[in-house]
């Protein structure tokens, strides 16, 4: 299946992280345009891909992950253990034919990313 | 993964090692020179591992760096890093810097009274870190230009920032 998709991992408790809202944007003339903004549920996903299949296309793409309010949220965590700052992934679909699942892991402290499958 | 034979025959590093390196280095300038333009400073080949960590315990309040390539198993020698802080509107640029052989900055990104609390983002040039040592890739490549964003909250601390990179992904995290 073409398309996006993503998952967020609270790998500091081992779990998804539900309720993260990410902002999903493409590189239009030069400028990030927000397409839409979606909100993970409870396996740390998105009800819907973040983009069909049938709206796949090449392009330079942003996924902007707002954890900030999940580890603000969580208990048992320090606001001053947060040295993430909402991390911003740019990633391009060079072929549309195929599917780039962008996972995110995070913790408050550190944050991987990779293109996953 | 079937690209990766074609891979290192590309790579000066894989050529060197076979005794190829004189002849193919001038051929892989010339592929080379039509792609993207090499960072000046940028070194020939991928950095050598040949020093033991650096520990910074006991130096004062500071940020730093260290780019890891994760794909050659080297230090991440010669990436152009754009530094910028956030002013409240927008990533304000305060200086670009090209990481040395040992995938650090010769001096520390901010100390010193530049060393401020704030969010930052640094963008690393990824694209063209792997077009300098001829790695083979679609093009425009999944990562090109790759924002890290963090935040220093107490510019009384110390703060190291690696990060850990391959093509297809990276990683970073509040070092020491």
């Amino acid at each position: 299946m073409a398309g996006i998709t993503t998952h967020v991992l609270d790998t500091d408790r081992g779990r998804p992280a539900a309720g993260v809202r990410i902002d999903f944007s493409v590189l239009d003339n030069g400028q990030w345009r927000l397409v839409k903004s979606v909100v993970t549920n409870a396996d740390g996903r998105t009800d819907a891909p973040i983009l069909p299949a049938d709206k796949a296309e090449t392009g330079q793409y942003q996924l902007e992950f707002h954890v900030e309010p999940y580890f603000k949220a969580r208990s048992g965590t320090s606001e001053a253990d947060i040295f993430i700052d909402n991390p911003v992934v740019r990633f391009a679909v060079f072929d549309a034919k195929q599917h780039y699942h962008v996972p995110m892991l995070c913790a408050p402290s550190s944050f991987t990313t990779y293109r996953g499958s | 993964m079937d690209h990766l034979p074609d891979r290192y025959v590309l790579t000066r590093r894989g050529l060197v090692a076979t005794g190829l390196g004189a002849a193919a280095a001038a051929s892989t300038g010339a592929a080379l020179a039509q792609g993207t333009p090499a960072p000046a400073g940028a070194p020939a080949k991928p950095g050598t591992l040949n020093t033991a960590p650096v520990s910074q315990a006991g130096l004062s309040p500071r940020l730093t760096m260290h780019a890891i390539d994760n794909f050659h198993g080297t230090p991440g020698a010669g990436m152009v890093c754009d530094l910028a802080m956030h002013d409240g509107e927008g990533y304000r640029l305060l200086k670009t810097v090209t990481t040395a052989p040992s995938g650090r900055t010769a001096e520390p990104l901010l100390v010193d009274d530049a060393f401020k609390a704030g969010r930052y983002e640094l963008v690393m040039h990824f694209e063209a870190y792997f077009a300098t040592f001829g790695v083979k890739l679609p093009s425009p490549n999944f990562l090109s230009l790759v924002p890290i964003r963090f935040q220093i909250r107490d510019a009384g601390q110390r703060h190291h920032l690696p990060v850990l990179f391959t093509p297809w992904g990276y990683s970073y995290y509040r070092g020491s």
